[in-house]
């Protein structure tokens, strides 16, 4: 019972460690990957289903066709769109360790 | 006193900050409740608001807080004032102060739906603060960046055997880019490969030291001798003042470094930044990883590396130059930042992490445990500093951290030449995005009114030529205690905007308040004081010699330091006006917690 209690707190703390050595390593890159993922699909919200926030795109049957797909995104790319960003959030501001 | 000792006061330091101080505030005051929605659930959108597990995020914060900053405040203040000053502010800044900043910088985000602490300053204090901390960035970047130029110009013109390893970290660093992002290589692959042939190349420096020693010479004699440029510096000659001189060598490194954060600041972060960083922080870690267990160890391995050489106590104002001053109070205070206390780790909390804790019992572990483990990283650098007091400032650490190394069996040689490099990667790498922000806060600041500034060529370019003027005046202690009081006074102001919010929801502010009213007075007098020192240390002298560019080095700097203590005035004022006008508005009711509610 003692060395299961032992092993079970021992693979815990070996995987805080693992996470902690991915926070530290793989875990920015994972993000920019995210962000370059985000500002390409920004890209393509704009040109498909621009008219959802304003901007003037007649829908061609192609953006009517994906629509469904993109209807469970709609909410938080307009929100994010729409929250006011200061400049020192762009990428360049991710600063480590000044 | 030897290098066990100060490890255990440092963990013990960190258990009891953390268990009988830390915990108490975020029980009794914030009161962070698990089941309250934070921004990263609330807001969701898979990019910025994204909760994420506590232990990556730890990890994360952790890395993007510790780096140069901790490693050389400490090494100046040892040496200026002894070891003892310098562990005792360590322990209890980071104690009472330095965990609070960066806990507060985070809670104040997730308590005010993820906003930055401009936004929340522009909301809770007034419209010109924002203005103001914009300000204060600029000229904390131009300050930062000017100072870890000079510093690292000195070391690779004065250590050849760092050269190699240098060239390698940024070839392989955009090797890396290249495979990450384009060739689609696993992570692990590429990072053996880069990291491993990096560290060959830092400890293969040793055996080319001959050859960038005769290529250094080569430059040198091509002006037969003669300096490029003299001026008066008030470090040398043991902190008496004499006059230095700036080699054709010197320079060329300087344009070295110049270029490699030219070319760090505008390729695309993908491409250069994010990949050196990456490269450099293997290297580092590595360092650091067996520097301070080796620290532990050596008292009874290694005894000679691990006794104490710095003298414990140097004087209340030890001498620097003929005329200048730098009483304990308040410049240790500023000298000594990050592994203490420091602004810039509250600005990024706000913005950066605060919008990933998933849930608000993280807040703690992740804010207040990374500034915790950072004070650990400052400690190992005054250890090492204060063992191998050889030689100038960096010497000295790179030889006492090169002894901790040396514990585990690696030659002496080659354990130098593995700490000389770690700090210079160190500094390197955050120097070139010292110099992309400030490129781009440039760009924002100026752009309108400039448009040939919104180029980030343009940008960079003016960047990179005002910190190499200000580097010509050749005082880079000043440049760092100036960069340090900016860097504090953006600690206390994001103090001031924690305390204003605390009383606008009715808590207790004191634990926030006094660190706050402290850190302000201090930082506000180490500027005056470090304007005093430029004006009559450095001005004045290089006026008198006749030399032009330290003198119109010097007069911005004290410019600078002028300007953040008038911005500083502006804010305190506003921020002393707000925080009247909570306290004297009754206390609001408790927005009762959702387990309340369900209850």
């Amino acid at each position: 019972m003692l060395n299961h209690v032992f092993a079970e707190r021992v693979a815990r703390l070996r995987e805080a460690l693992g996470r902690f050595m991915y926070g530290m390593t793989g875990f920015e890159f994972a993000r920019h990957a995210v962000e370059m993922r985000h500002e390409m699909e920004t890209v393509f919200m704009v040109v498909t289903m621009g008219d959802l926030i304003g901007i003037p795109v007649l829908p061609p049957v192609y953006s009517l066709r994906l629509l469904p797909y993109v209807v469970p995104e709609i909410a938080t790319w307009k929100r994010n769109l729409a929250r006011r960003k200061e400049f020192w959030e762009k990428e360049e501001y991710d600063l480590h360790g000044v | 006193m030897n290098t066990l000792l100060a490890v255990i006061i440092g963990v013990l330091t960190v258990y009891l900050a953390y268990t009988r101080y830390a915990r108490r505030i975020d029980r009794n005051v914030i009161q962070s409740d698990p089941k309250r929605a934070t921004p990263a659930t609330l807001y969701m959108d898979g990019v910025d608001f994204m909760p994420t597990n506590k232990n990556i995020l730890f990890g994360y914060h952790f890395k993007s807080i510790a780096a140069a900053g901790p490693i050389v405040g400490a090494i100046v203040a040892a040496n200026l004032w002894g070891w003892l000053p310098a562990i005792i502010w360590l322990v209890l800044g980071v104690s009472f102060i330095g965990w609070a900043s960066d806990y507060s910088g985070i809670v104040i985000s997730i308590r005010n739906d993820g906003n930055s602490l401009s936004a929340i300053a522009h909301r809770l204090v007034s419209p010109r603060s924002r203005t103001i901390l914009f300000m204060f960035i600029f000229f904390y970047l131009l300050v930062g960046a000017s100072a870890f130029v000079g510093i690292m110009a000195n070391v690779m013109e004065s250590q050849p055997r760092t050269h190699l390893g240098i060239i390698l970290l940024t070839a392989m660093g955009l090797l890396l880019g290249q495979m990450l992002y384009r060739w689609r290589t696993g992570l692990v692959g590429a990072t053996v490969l880069t990291v491993g042939v990096t560290l060959l190349g830092i400890l293969a420096g040793p055996w080319t030291e001959e050859i960038f020693k005769g290529f250094n010479a080569g430059l040198n004699a091509m002006t037969g001798g003669t300096p490029l440029v003299t001026y008066f510096d008030p470090t040398l000659a043991n902190f008496k003042g004499a006059d230095a001189q700036i080699m054709p060598s010197l320079l060329f490194w300087a344009i070295a470094i110049c270029a490699f954060c030219y070319a760090g600041s505008v390729l695309p972060i993908w491409r250069m930044a994010q990949p050196v960083v990456y490269v450099g922080f293997w290297i580092s870690a590595l360092s650091i990883v067996l520097g301070l267990v080796g620290a532990a160890l050596a008292t009874f391995i290694k005894p000679e590396v691990a006794q104490f050489v710095l003298p414990a106590f140097k004087g209340w104002n030890p001498q620097l130059g003929p005329a200048g001053i730098m009483p304990l109070w308040p410049m240790l205070f500023v000298t000594i930042a990050c592994g203490a206390i420091s602004g810039w780790h509250a600005l990024f909390g706000s913005v950066g992490t605060a919008r990933q804790i998933e849930n608000e019992a993280d807040m703690l572990p992740v804010g207040g445990g990374s500034m915790l483990c950072e004070f650990l990283l400052g400690l190992l650098a005054l250890l090492a500093v204060a063992v191998g007091s050889k030689g100038a400032p960096v010497g000295a650490f790179a030889t006492g951290l090169g002894g901790f190394i040396s514990v585990w069996g690696v030659p002496l040689q080659y354990a130098t030449s593995l700490a000389f490099a770690a700090f210079i990667v160190i500094v390197l790498v955050v120097t070139q995005l010292l110099f992309r922000v400030m490129r781009v806060t440039l760009s924002e600041w100026l752009g309108d009114v400039i448009p040939p500034v919104r180029s980030q060529h343009v940008s960079s370019f003016v960047c990179i030529a005002l910190a190499i003027l200000v580097v010509m005046t050749g005082t880079w202690i000043y440049l760092w205690q100036l960069l340090g009081g900016a860097n504090q006074l953006m600690a206390a102001l994001a103090l001031l905007l924690v305390t204003v919010w605390l009383a606008s929801v009715g808590k207790s502010w004191y634990y926030a308040g006094l660190p706050a009213v402290f850190m302000y007075v201090t930082t506000i007098a180490s500027l005056l004081v470090t304007s005093y020192n430029l004006y009559f240390n450095v001005y004045q002298i290089n006026l008198a010699a006749g030399r032009v560019v330290p003198v119109i080095g010097s007069g911005l700097m004290v410019m600078v330091a002028l300007l953040l203590i008038v911005a500083a005035l502006f804010i305190g004022f506003d921020g002393w006006r707000a925080f009247l006008r909570y306290r004297r508005r009754a206390a609001p009711t408790p927005t009762p917690t959702p387990a309340t509610a369900r209850a």
